[in-house]
Order: C-alpha cells, then sequence, then structure tokens
C-alpha cells in the first residue's frame, strides 16, 4: 500500500468501527442494570474512533501517530460544529454549542485510562487510588456525565450521531 | 406506579429547565401502553441551543437513581417543533402531541 492509501484504509476502518462501538453505547446507555462505566467506555472510545477516522482522512498528520494517540476529539468537536453548522446558527449560539460540546468532550477523553492518570485517575476501565481509597470504574458514578442530566448532554449524542453519519459527505479541516 | 412516574418525569424536566437556560418547552408524550411498568418516560424538548438536524432522533436512557423510570428523551430547534406541528417532519413511531403533557418552566424563586 501507499501512503495515502494506508491513511485511507486506515481512516474508513476507524469510522467502522466507531459506528459499531455507538451502537454498542446506544444499547448499554438503555440497558437497565448496566453500570455507567460500561457504556461510558464505549462512548469514549466511538468519539476517539470518530476524531481519528475524520483527522486520518482530513489531514497530512503521520499515520502512525494518529492511530497510536489518545487525545484529540474536544479539538475534533470545534472543527466539526464550524465546518457544519456554521451558516445554521449565529457565531455567538455556536460559540456556546461548541464550548457546551468541548467540556463534555474533554471529560470523555480523560475516561481512557492512558490518558494522565497521576492528574485524571477516574477512568471507565480499571481501578484507580485516590486518597488512600482504591476506587472501583463499575462502582462510581461518573457524574459530570450523566448525559440524561448534564447540561447540553442530549445535544452531545447529536452531535455525535450527527458527525458518525456525515463522514461520507463532510471535510474537516 | 403512574403517579410516580409522573413525579419523576416532572422532576427531569424541571431539572433540565434548570441546566439548559434556552429550552423553551419540555412535552411529556402520553402513549396507550403509558401503564406497563417497563414504558418509559417520553420527552419532547424544544431547545433553542441545540441545532437542527431534520429530523427527531430520541435517545434512550436506563432507569438511574437520580430518574428511576427508563427515559427517553428526544432535542429538537423551535423552528423544528413548529414544523412538528405543522406534520413537516414526523415524530417517532407512536408519537403524538395530542394527549401530550406539557410543563411550563418553574417561575423563578
Amino acid at each position: 500500500m501507499t501512503e495515502e492509501e494506508r491513511r485511507r484504509a486506515f481512516a474508513d476502518a476507524f469510522i467502522r468501527q466507531a459506528r459499531s462501538d455507538r451502537n454498542v453505547h446506544r444499547l448499554l446507555l438503555a440497558s437497565k442494570d448496566v453500570e455507567a462505566c460500561h457504556a461510558l467506555h464505549y462512548l469514549q472510545m466511538t468519539c476517539e474512533k470518530l476524531a481519528k477516522a475524520y483527522r486520518l482522512r482530513d489531514t497530512k498528520a503521520p499515520v502512525d501517530d494518529l492511530v497510536r494517540s489518545h487525545a484529540g476529539f474536544a479539538k475534533f468537536v470545534g472543527a466539526y460544529m464550524t465546518v457544519t453548522l456554521k451558516r445554521q446558527l449565529p457565531s455567538n449560539q455556536l460559540a456556546a454549542l461548541i464550548r457546551a460540546a468541548r467540556k463534555l468532550a474533554r471529560e470523555i477523553e480523560k475516561l481512557a485510562p492512558a490518558i494522565d492518570r497521576d492528574v485524571s485517575p477516574v477512568n471507565a476501565e480499571y481501578p484507580w487510588e485516590v486518597d488512600d481509597q482504591v476506587m472501583t470504574p463499575c462502582s462510581y458514578s461518573f457524574p459530570s456525565l450523566e448525559l440524561l442530566r448534564q447540561s447540553g448532554g442530549r445535544a452531545f449524542l447529536k452531535l455525535i450521531d450527527a458527525a458518525l453519519a456525515d463522514f461520507e459527505r463532510v471535510t474537516v479541516v | 406506579m403512574e403517579r410516580d412516574k409522573a413525579e419523576a418525569a416532572r422532576e427531569l424536566a424541571n431539572w433540565h429547565y434548570g441546566v439548559e437556560p434556552d429550552l423553551t418547552q419540555v412535552i411529556r408524550i402520553i402513549t396507550d401502553n403509558e401503564d406497563d411498568p417497563g414504558e418509559p418516560i417520553k420527552l419532547l424538548e424544544v431547545n433553542a441551543a441545540t441545532f437542527a438536524t431534520g429530523s427527531v432522533e430520541p435517545y434512550a436512557f436506563a432507569a438511574s437513581a437520580s430518574t428511576p423510570f427508563p427515559t427517553v428523551i428526544a432535542e429538537v430547534t423551535p423552528e423544528e417543533f413548529a414544523r412538528i406541528e405543522a406534520k413537516e417532519i414526523e415524530l417517532p413511531e407512536g408519537w403524538s402531541l395530542t394527549d401530550a403533557h406539557r410543563f411550563p418552566r418553574p417561575h423563578a424563586a
């Protein structure tokens, strides 16, 4: 494969996997007796792969760097919303929407266990230690990510689904 | 059970009015099987601070400690809601504005 073919192949694979992850997230979010950490784990994976798909296809950043890195969804959110909503919304309203979405996006980025565990130990997969206590994801309520009740929570889910659906027709640079 | 579900729906509507300053309407959709134990609370929310998609997408949430009933919420812009009322945009299957209950924004204390 050429590097461009490799870039395109990874981009297509990441969007396919992101869509599959979102389907599982949807099921877990609506399932009774499933701890919040599991739905959030799939939400974090959806968002990470979604951002990678667009960045792989729409930027010239090194493929291996993008494939292996964890961060980037909060940055993607602002770029995507600007491209897709700037004609629909006045600039001050768009700016407010982007701020709200980025706030949740940053919280979701922090759920990945590889992200800065010394500063943000709370994650959706592995136990962590705080104040001489060992915490378990399945026993933690993740209050800042209760999307049913958080400001902008429902709009955030709309945003993810729109970005997943738009991949074939929207370029984000 | 029905009274508790109605109270949970009211509480959630009021909570959303509190955290979404541009929320203009919260409408509870009532269906024929509303008394079935598994039938979720269904809310259509009109929010001037969301973005339009041209369709009504419901998002399902399992019961939780804060809202002890499964809940389905769809969020639309005021312009989309006007198009829903004009029957230009369809509601999710089984949803109707007939017999719907509208929660007014609580007055500030």
